[in-house]
């Protein structure tokens, strides 16, 4: 949909949803390839500013046949969903006003309050106007993982439970449908499939939680947690284990997400959650995230959808030279 | 190939060259953005044209003396060593294995990504 198709459903959808005001200031934001995100703000009679966001998402297709379990993807309502059960554990998550219905004319998806803060990850690891608050991002975020994975998990029946072996079968068949042979590839898949843990601690797991994710400020810190779509039941440890990729580093300082110690992390994280951090298996999930980041270079390497997608795809080696340090391999 | 002149290598650098210093301080926003991903792409051919004989000659030969003497091309010998991971057949702590699938990834690396293996 384009802004003259969304402005005219969003202003009718308004007085519902938020009260009163005109909608001003419509604009599409970057990012978000297999979705929607557009921002704007209702401005009410006395002139007061409330500022949203419209999130539109991608009606998910049929499940592919055989009754086997597919990679995590939540439908709009179900993220919002989530949203709300975090928010009410005392996770900074987007703060949710409505749940796109089929009569708002606007697809599948919700509308949020918009978040002041930055996202993009080259500024939150580098930008002086960060340096204040980086030494306390490792720690928030070891807090905020440990309330994400004590949520109750009766809160949020539509999560997907997945065992590592589940994943490894999941993501590994993924690649099938392209026949690309990378033995570096078949490597890390059979090193993964030797080690895999067992499957003893459950929670929710975001599986996205990652620098680029995260709305930070430059007083505050972190401040929201988004992009919740693949969220699924699972080890706890994966969650740290993604925080920690060099990938979503951006350069920066400190092996947490570009801006801090694994040491400041795994200690919040211990305190917040009174259950201890195994660095051996947030090394697994760390390795086994940058196999799956690798098959998504090469399914975005796939698709002929533009240069920036396909650009991609030639990020291949990234996490492939990555799992070869993390699996001890590579000296 | 027929003697060309310039090079297709030659070529793609003097666009990328023109683009850079005459289009990219013009633009803002989307269309900057945009020619910033089409530069960085025109760079990465240009290394993958001077760079992937070489590095496709080194790969094979040292494919051929991992998996012993065959003499097929690449994509079979690589289909071969990947199938052998897959059945298990391989074990994964083999450091000459080790080093060459390291060595692969340097030489991709250098191409795709230069830098990716310095840092850290």
């Amino acid at each position: 949909m384009n802004a003259e198709a969304v402005g005219p459903a969003l202003a009718g959808l308004l007085p519902r949803i938020a009260g009163a005001g005109e909608l001003q200031g419509l604009t599409r934001l970057t990012g978000g390839a297999t979705k929607a995100t557009w921002s704007f703000d209702r401005v009410g009679r006395g002139g007061e500013r409330q500022s949203l966001i419209l999130q539109q998402t991608v009606a998910r297709a049929a499940p592919s046949g055989a009754g086997g379990k597919s990679a995590p993807k939540l439908t709009g309502s179900e993220d919002a969903q989530l949203m709300i059960a975090a928010r009410e554990a005392g996770v900074p998550a987007p703060r949710v006003l409505h749940v796109l219905a089929p009569e708002d004319g606007l697809g599948e998806g919700y509308v949020t309050e918009r978040v002041e803060g930055e996202t993009l990850g080259k500024r939150v690891v580098g930008d002086a106007a960060f340096a204040q608050v980086r030494p306390r991002l490792a720690a928030q975020c070891g807090e905020i993982l440990a309330a994400i994975h004590r949520l109750p998990t009766a809160r949020v029946p539509f999560l997907a439970r997945l065992t590592a072996a589940e994943e490894l079968s999941i993501y590994a068949g993924l690649l099938a449908p392209y026949g690309f042979v990378h033995p570096a590839l078949s490597y890390a898949i059979r090193w993964i499939g030797e080690r895999l843990p067992p499957d003893d601690r459950v929670g929710v797991v975001h599986a996205d939680f990652r620098t680029g994710n995260l709305i930070v400020h430059p007083g505050d810190g972190i401040r929201c947690v988004l992009d919740w779509e693949i969220a699924r039941i699972g080890d706890p440890m994966h969650d740290l284990g993604v925080l920690c990729m060099r990938s979503w580093r951006f350069g920066g300082q400190g092996e947490c997400g570009g801006f801090g110690s694994r040491e400041d992390l795994y200690a919040a994280y211990e305190k917040a959650s009174g259950r201890s951090v195994d660095p051996e298996r947030v090394r697994f999930w760390e390795a086994f995230s940058n196999l799956k980041w690798a098959i998504a270079c090469v399914r975005r390497g796939s698709s002929r959808t533009g240069v920036e997608l396909a650009a991609i795809g030639r990020r291949l080696e990234e996490p492939l030279w990555d799992f070869m340090a993390l699996a001890g391999a590579r000296s | 190939m027929p003697a060309f002149v310039p090079s297709a290598a030659t070529l793609l650098q003097a666009a990328a060259d023109d683009l850079e210093r005459d289009v990219l301080p013009a633009l803002s926003g989307l269309p900057r953005y945009r020619v910033r991903i089409v530069l960085n792409v025109l760079r990465l051919v240009t290394r993958e044209l001077e760079q992937a004989p070489q590095a496709d000659a080194a790969e094979r030969e040292r494919l051929v003396a991992l998996l012993g003497g065959s003499d097929d091309a690449l994509p079979a010998l690589r289909a071969d060593l990947g199938g052998r991971f897959e059945r298990g057949e391989l074990p994964l702590d083999d450091p000459a294995l080790v080093a060459h699938l390291t060595a692969g990834l340097r030489e991709a690396l250098a191409i795709d990504s230069p830098g990716w293996t310095r840092e850290r």
